[in-house]
């Protein structure tokens, strides 16, 4: 049997699929392996990754301890060299780090020397040449009053407690504009309190930016990834890990901490994690 | 109250016991020498004495703070030439493995000569005494900022490395932002260690050398039928200012430190 559609209607349908389906891709890593020359012998960490991540989409990298997220992560900033494969971010081949890929680290990574203002200052003076002064201050300025931390711009890194570090990290990543945005465990040392208005101040900076930005993050914390993300890509242990899986979020944003942990849809996924993530479930005496 | 007490004078309590000790050893030793070591109270004597017109500055008599300052001048400018070399060269060897392999040997070869040795190498350099207690002063400066200024480049944390990466710091960035201010504490340690040694050698040279400064009036009471008492004068001015010396590059080494 056949069906006939209504070629107007036709029409109409690609008019509102076109935009959809042609979200133009903002990374693209084609068979990217990794491996580290030691005394032992030569260590894969990475063998053979594929993936994509559409522009505005939030992805989260989630894994055991070791399993070569952070690697996978330093291959799309550019920090770590792929052995074989290549990464494209933007349409541009990775060969190291840019101003179009802002990176939080897993410790802060503040110069404790420097101010909170300097610490965001010295990165928008280097990555962003082409600014004049005056704009630079603007940026530094803007970026510290969206995470709140403008009162503390004296500051030293020492005088901060762990999330107000970790807001200076993402206003400096922010500063810079990315429109790919790398966080490397980025709420692993926080307290569960902290952590969870973070993963909220995080949603509404995106919002804040017509959810235009590319959001990769490692994490280890299920709920975070679900929370956050619009696909989980799954890890196999290393070493030579490869994707298990890549589990979709289908959740509607905004999404509220509290009313998510009911949803049915919530519940599978995080079932589905927690069976990818952990083999036995039970302790055998 | 009591932290007014622990802060301000239990300081001045334990220092004044010190001091007190020490006296009391000092009285001991002279009686026993039957004053041929002059008492405490005897050396304040000519201390006093010795402290009268410090800054004449006549060609057969220099006042002691004339010899003072002319030894301060030496170390001054042999420290300071001996940093100007040792803070540099440390970073390059820090950050550079290639530096450092072929630096290292001739490191660990002079580094243990006693300074006292490069003396006449100086005199035969440039031809003058004063020039080279410089000289030695320069030398004996190189080696503790020297390692310490390289432990120090060599030791920054990957942390900081990959912020100047990730965000694209320039090498000039790099080494102000970066390799400097984490160096800092390391280079202060190596700077007080250098001008304590150096002001420990000044006086061996100006025995040496004769002329002017601390060690040659050391050298000249002490050998030339002078007064010991004016030796113990001049062993409390030294210890004095090598004290100083020490606390201003302490204070110096406390600024530029940070909490991590």
């Amino acid at each position: 049997m056949t069906t006939l559609i209504n070629p107007i209607h036709q029409n109409i349908a690609d008019a509102i699929l076109e935009p959809v389906l042609n979200i133009p891709n903002a990374i693209e890593i084609n068979n990217v392996s990794v491996s580290f020359k030691s005394a032992k012998g030569t260590f894969t960490a990475l063998k053979e990754i594929n993936l994509t991540v559409k522009k505005g989409e939030i992805v989260a990298l989630i894994g055991h301890s070791g399993c070569g997220k952070s690697t996978l992560m330093g291959c799309i900033s550019g920090m770590t060299k792929a052995t074989s494969g290549e990464v494209i971010a933007n349409d541009k081949k990775v060969t190291g780090p840019g101003p179009d890929r802002g990176i939080v680290f897993q410790n802060y990574s503040l110069l404790p020397w420097l101010t909170v203002y300097k610490n965001i200052y010295e990165a928008v003076d280097a990555a962003l040449k082409h600014l004049t002064a005056s704009e630079k201050k603007t940026l530094v300025e803007d970026n510290l009053k969206m995470v709140k931390l403008w009162e503390h711009k004296d500051k030293l890194p020492g005088q901060l407690s762990g999330g107000m570090k970790q807001r200076v990290a993402i206003a400096r990543a922010f500063a810079i504009n990315p429109s790919i945005l790398l966080l490397d465990e980025p709420f692993g040392a926080l307290d569960a309190l902290t952590k969870s208005s973070m993963h909220v101040e995080l949603l509404k900076l995106w919002n804040l930016d017509n959810r235009e930005k590319t959001i990769i993050m490692v994490t280890h914390d299920i709920e975070e990834a679900i929370f956050l993300a619009d696909r989980v890509v799954v890890m196999n242990n290393g070493p030579a890990a490869t994707i298990k899986e890549i589990v979709d979020v289908p959740l509607p944003r905004p999404r509220n901490k509290k009313d998510i942990v009911h949803d049915s849809v919530y519940m599978d996924i995080h079932d589905k994690l927690l069976n990818l993530l952990i083999d036995k479930f039970s302790i055998e005496d | 109250m009591k932290l007014f007490l622990s802060k301000y004078i239990l300081p001045i309590v334990y220092f004044i016991a010190g001091m007190g000790i020490l006296a009391a050893i000092w009285s001991v030793v002279a009686q026993s020498t039957n004053n041929e070591v002059p008492s405490p109270i005897n050396t304040w004597e000519v201390f006093k004495e010795v402290l009268q017109n410090p800054f004449q500055n006549d060609a057969d008599i220099k006042g002691i703070g004339t010899k003072l300052f002319s030894s301060l001048e030496r170390v001054g400018i042999g420290f300071g030439l001996g940093s100007l070399i040792a803070i540099p060269l440390g970073l390059l060897l820090g950050s550079s493995k290639v530096a450092m392999n072929i630096f290292n040997p001739i490191i660990q070869i002079l580094k243990p000569v006693s300074p006292l040795a490069w003396f006449p190498l100086g005199l035969a350099i440039f031809q003058d005494s004063p020039k080279a207690s410089v000289f030695m002063i320069f030398i004996c400066c190189l080696w503790p900022t020297l390692i310490n200024t390289c432990f120090g480049a060599s030791t920054i944390p990957q942390d900081h490395k990959n912020v100047s990466k990730a965000f694209g710091f320039s090498t000039w960035k790099y080494i102000t932002r970066i390799m400097l201010p984490y160096s800092f504490p390391h280079i202060f340690t190596g700077l007080r260690l250098s001008v304590g040694i150096a002001w420990m050698v000044i006086v061996a040279g100006e025995m040496l050398s004769g002329g002017s400064g601390l060690g040659n009036f050391v050298w000249e009471e002490g050998f030339n039928g002078g007064s010991t008492a004016k030796i113990l004068v001049a062993i409390v001015i030294i210890g004095l200012v090598g004290l100083f010396l020490d606390k201003l590059f302490s204070m110096l080494q406390k600024k530029v430190s940070f909490v991590a």
